[in-house]
This record gives C-alpha cells, structure tokens and sequence, in this order.
C-alpha cells in the first residue's frame, strides 16, 4: 500500500532481548523469595525497560510509574472490590448448595457483575499507565469513564452470541475508537474515525472457514464414534486423527482470522489522526501469524515467565509497522492538567493478570 | 558538569516542542541558551539528574530537580565529573518487601486462632443456617435414611452425650445418608451427618457413640464454623499470594468445607469425646477399637477409610484414648433392638 504524501516512520525500538530476558529471571527469583509481593515492582522494572527502549521522533518515552503505586492499588481492590465480592460468591454458593433459587439468580447477576469490574478495571489501569507515560516530558492520558467503557464491553458480549459472532467486527472497532478518542497526549485527544465497512468480506471468510472447520471435526467425531461403537475400537483410529485436526486449525483457521485482524489492524490506525497527522499501520497476515504463534510459543514453554520478552516482541512490531503521515504540531501541545490516579490498576491485578503492560 | 560549550536539546516541559539549544558550563551548573543566545534556564550542579543514554547511544538525557517536567538531551557530552545517579538505593522497597512477607506470614501462622475468633462471635443462628444450607445441599445429593425406631435410638444416645455440651448447643440435629463413605461430619450449628458406612463398619454401639461425641465435642466447640473461616482466609491469602481471584471465586463453600481440622481441633476433641462419654456413662474402649478397626480397614484394602482421611494419626489417638479409659465396666450405650434398627437405617439388613 502507498502512501499519498511519504510517511514517516517516527518509532522506533531499542530494546535488545536479552536484557529483556535478564528482567523477566530476575523478577521470578524475587517473586519466589518474597512469596510473590514483588511483583508489583518486577512488572514496573519490565515497563521501565519497555517504555524507555522506544523513541520517537528520536526522543525517548518514559515510564514513571513505580512499584509502590502499583502495591497500593492492589490492597485498594482488595478491600474494596475483591473481599466484598468473594462474600456475595461465597453466599451464592451457600444458597444454591441448599437448593434456595435465590442462589441462581444471585449468581446470574455476580457472573456479569465481575465480567463488568474487570472490563472497566482494564479501561483503569490504561489511564493509569498513559498517565504515567511521559514524552518530551509531556504526560499522556485518558478520559472518558470506566463504567460507560464496561458498558459497552458488555453491549458487545451480549450481542455476540445473539448474532453468532458476526457483531464482532464492529463491536471490537467501537471499542478501540472509544479508547483512542480518549486517548490524550498533553492537552490534546486523539481522533478515531475507522470504520468496518472493509472489514467484513475477511471477517465473513474467517467466520465462513471457522464454521465449516468446527462442522467437518464434529462430523468426523460422531463418524469415528459410530465405527467404535460397531468395532469396538477407538484408539488406533481417533489417534493419527489429532495432529492433523490441529494442523488443520492451524490452516483453516489461524489463516482467515490473521487476515481478518491484519485487516483490522490496519483499518484502526488508518482512522486514527493526531493534531493533523494520521498514523497508518503496515501490518501483514503474514508478519501477524509469525509474532503470535512465536509470542503463543513463548509464554508456553516458558510457563508465562518469558511473558516480558513477548510484551517486547510486541512494542517490537508496533513500532516497525507504525508510520505517521505528516508531523503533528508539537509546539502547540501543552501539558493537560490532569496527572491521572495516584494509584495502579487496583481492579485489574486483583481480578485479572493482564499481562505485562 | 559539561567541559564545553555543546549543543543539544531542550523540552521545557510545559509544550511537546523541542528546541535546539547551546549548553554553557558555569562555576555550579550549567546554562541553557537558544541558538540565538537567549538565555533560557539555568540548572545547578546540585540539582542535575542523569537520565541515562539516549537509546542508540547518540546522546545523554538530564533532568532538572526543581523542573521536573523539562528533559535536556545532550548530544555526545563528556562530563568532567558525574553527575547524581537516577537509580539510587531506596530502602524503602525492600522494606515495604519484608514488610509484607511478614504481613502475609503472620496472617498465615494466625489464621486458625484468628478463625476461632471470629466463630466465636458469629451468631448461633447464622451459624445454624449456615450448617442446615451444608447439609440440605448433601440431603440432596444423597438419601436420607430416616426409621422411627433407628432415628429414636439415635436421637436419644445423642441426647445422652450431648447433656455434657453448652446448653444453647444441645440441640443437634443428626442425620443419616445412605453412602458408603466410613464417614462422620460435623457441621457449623448443630449439625451431624452419619454416612450409613460408618454405621456398617461399627462393631458395637459403644464404637458409634465414641465417633458421635468426638463430633458433638466439634460442635461445642464449634470447631466447623472456625472451619469454615479459615478455609475463606486461607482463599483470601491464595488470592494476595497468586494475584488471581479467578481460582477462588470459582472454588466456593464445598471445597472450603474439605479443609480438614487442625490437629489441635482433634485433640481436643478426642479429650472432649472421653468426657462425654464419662458423663453418659458410657465406656470409651468402644472408641478406641473403632480406630483400630479403620487402620486394620486401612492396611486391607490400602484405601484410607474418610473418617481417617480427615482425623489423622490413629494408632497414637488411640492409644491416649486407651490411656485415659474408665476401668468400670459398664453397660453398651445401646440395647440389642435399638442396636439392630441404628444398623438397619438405610434399609440394609444387619
Ligand atoms: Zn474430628
């Protein structure tokens, strides 16, 4: 894809693996040493190093936020979401173990409720994290409110069901455009107008491959049973079926769905400007599928201890495929007022890892 | 401190411009000029921070201590002498550290006395509901055996020991359930559910009313509902140690209810059950060889029977419990056709 006028490629990183890797040891022998408590510091060292190995327009970003914020937050939501709700569970349970209906529905409303928290402690912990992002000393941000985000969250998991998936496209793109039109540098928002107009020719091959993939295995399953059943013989029939089934998922559907999020992708940071520059993101199906199976890899064999390193390869990509059309005018960017929480995804990391960043 | 005159470049913290400067060392610091030599600040030795390499090695990143919003990117500087470090030692991140390793341990170490606490201030009545939500849950999953004459005997050896309990405790309600668990529970209230396996494997009436004062022993001193708590805390811990709530909302009353008791809960409930039993003027041997029995159950069929699973340590219990027998002979604790309709609970024939 060319470009009208020649877009730049601002970002860039420096991070080198190892060093990554070194992090990522050293943080799972304090954890073991401190039953764990160190975590909170071991994930900002991971951001600092992150964060920092980016440049763009040749000056570094920063991560500013510490340990002791992050510590903090998490005994918050203990208090004050996680024991709270582990009370309403345990009672729940209590009533539906003796059989009082009120147990049901006390659980069908505590499902979504948790659901919803995690929804808008992720939407939280972002502010928390752009605030503390700092670029030529101007801090990042987010407005917008965490329940009305969760809210939508919610719409979209509803719905997904009730149309059998095919919302998705557009649900996921309302999202991200309310996260990036919420997103500040400074005094100022970035604008996302990305739309899915585009997006549903490879999501409906993605859906169509699925679908007959998930209908062939389960057609093929019920055949194998039914020969069992008349010979008596499972095993040397359903074993040489495995690999290929899973190699079959790898083709059929890892294919149609990295092209789908490829397109995706694309289409989010095509609509995305910033004081009149608008990004554009070069990213391939096939780049796509090379740096997920190799992060799925990674966190696998490394049991989530590499998770760091694959939080790395990830700004990585990013930063190779982002390019910005034009340059932003930085001088007329102040610094917001707003210096975000004072601390760190409380909700976020006493009810969902996350991950890394 | 800068040697020379360099240049570099300037964000001043209140725009995301960035300005081409000249740096001017001075006696304690350095100045910032712009290219056309206006001054624009002045930073004091004192109050530099080195902000490490710029990533690609192409230069040198400073802050300011009294502007910390403004960044100063130095294009191949060379200091005369270092400036302070970014990454100094705090003392306080190891200490909030151990400060929590203890918090954690402590609350750890405490965690049954503490338990023991709380269900000493929990209302009976709560407690009650709690113990009849348990048990209707097993009621359904399990029959109940129910005789008019086997739930009278029953019922009346209970009363029998129970007389030795607190007086708001006496009221125990047991139940039969027809599994053939080697099993006896007792429930945060007054609650006591027999497995009819434990009734198959009991040789004489004195064995079952050693195993039922053991229980209402845990009953009086409500042992379950401590249980009960301690098993939420040990959750809550899991939760602050993994970082994951996922495990522990999942996991509900059942799997804490499975936490076996601590051994100084069985001790004393061994001790209580002796003197129930001294009370009702029942013997204790009965008891004794009711442990035998489970380990020679356990040895055969390298099965360890659930009543053992859960009260650890048989042949030294055993043992004490000898040790602290009542020399009189004395009665069986039931006559020969309550004996036989107990057995008969469940339908089975003796
Ligand atoms: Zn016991």
């Amino acid at each position: 894809m060319q470009s009208r006028i020649q877009a730049s490629r601002p970002f860039r990183h420096h991070g080198g693996t190892g060093a990554m890797i070194a992090v990522a040891l050293v943080n799972l022998a304090l954890s073991i040493a401190t039953l764990s408590i160190w975590r909170f510091w071991g994930r900002t060292k991971v951001r600092r190093l992150l964060w920092s190995g980016v440049t763009a327009w040749d000056d570094p970003v920063e991560y500013t936020g510490t340990g002791g914020e992050l510590f903090k937050g998490f005994l918050v939501a203990l208090v004050v979401i996680y024991l709270p709700l582990l009370g309403l569970y345990t009672w729940a349970q209590a009533l539906v173990v003796s059989g009082d209906p009120l147990g049901t529905i006390l659980l069908s409303v505590l499902y979504p409720l948790t659901v919803f928290l995690i929804a808008a402690g992720a939407y939280r912990a972002r502010r928390y994290q752009l605030s503390r992002t700092l670029w030529r000393g101007i801090r990042g941000g987010q407005t917008g409110s965490a329940w009305g985000y969760a809210l939508r969250s919610m719409a979209v998991w509803l719905l997904l069901p009730l149309t059998l998936g095919w919302v998705w496209p557009w649900g996921e793109m309302w999202l991200a455009r309310y996260r990036l039109d919420n997103t500040c540098f400074g005094d100022r928002r970035f604008c996302c107008d990305a739309g899915v107009a585009g997006l549903y020719g490879r999501f409906a091959v993605a859906w169509l491959c699925i679908m007959a993939y998930v209908g062939l295995v389960s057609l093929l399953f019920v055949q194998t049973f039914l020969d069992s059943m008349q010979t008596g013989e499972l095993d040397e029939a359903a074993a040489p079926m495995i690999p290929v089934m899973l190699l079959g998922a790898v083709i059929v559907m890892t294919l149609p769905w990295a092209w789908y999020r490829a397109g995706f992708y694309r289409a989010m940071a095509g609509g995305t400007t910033f004081e009149g520059a608008r990004f554009s993101a070069q990213v391939t199906t096939w780049t796509l599928i090379r740096l997920s199976i190799g992060n799925g890899l990674i966190s696998l064999f490394s049991l989530g201890v590499l998770r760091p390193w694959v939080a790395l390869r990830i700004f990585r990509f990013a930063c190779g495929v982002l390019a910005v059309d034009g340059v932003p005018d930085f001088a007329g960017i102040r610094q917001g007022w707003d210096k975000g929480p004072k601390t760190g995804e409380g909700m976020v990391s006493v009810l969902d890892g996350v991950g890394e960043f | 401190m800068l040697s020379d005159d360099r240049s570099g470049r300037f964000n001043d913290g209140k725009s995301a411009a960035s300005r081409k400067v000249r740096l001017w060392s001075l006696a304690d610091g350095v100045e910032i000029r712009g290219e056309d030599g206006f001054l624009i600040a002045v930073w004091k030795t004192a109050d530099l921070v080195d902000d490490g390499e710029l990533p690609g090695g192409k230069g040198l990143r400073m802050r300011c201590k009294a502007e910390p919003d403004a960044r100063l990117t130095v294009e191949a500087a060379v200091f005369v002498r270092p400036v302070a470090k970014r990454g100094t030692f705090h003392w306080r991140i190891p200490a909030a550290m151990a400060l929590g390793v203890a918090v954690l341990v402590g609350l750890y170490l405490a965690l049954p006395n503490l338990a023991r606490q709380i269900a000493l201030v929990v209302p009976l009545e709560t407690e009650r509901g709690w113990g009849n939500q348990i048990a209707a849950g097993f009621e359904r999953q399990m029959r109940a055996c129910r005789t008019p004459e086997g739930n009278e005997a029953l019922t009346r050896l209970v009363e029998r020991l129970a007389a030795g309990l607190p007086p708001e405790r006496r009221a125990v309600n047991l139940r039969v359930l027809d599994n053939a668990a080697v099993n006896a529970i007792a429930l945060p209230g007054a609650e006591i559910i027999v497995f009819r396996g434990l009734l198959d494997q009991a040789g004489d009436p004195d064995e079952l009313a050693g195993v039922l004062a053991h229980e209402l022993t845990h009953v009086g001193e409500r042992h379950p509902a401590a249980n009960l708590i301690r098993g939420i805390g040990v959750g809550v811990l899991a939760t602050m140690i993994t970082g994951d709530a996922s495990g522990m909302v999942a996991s509900g009353a059942a799997t804490v209810m499975a936490a076996a008791y601590t051994r100084d809960d069985e001790a004393a409930a061994d001790r209580g059950a002796l003197r129930l039993l001294k009370q009702a003027g029942i013997g204790s041997a009965g008891f004794a060889t009711f442990f035998r029995r489970l380990e020679v159950l356990e040895g055969g069929k390298g099965l360890l029977p659930a009543w053992l699973s859960t009260h650890p340590e048989t042949a030294s219990r055993a043992a004490a419990i000898d040790a602290a027998a009542d020399p009189r002979k004395l009665p069986p604790s039931l006559r020969d056709a309550e004996w036989r309709a107990v057995k008969s609970i469940c339908g089975k024939a003796v």
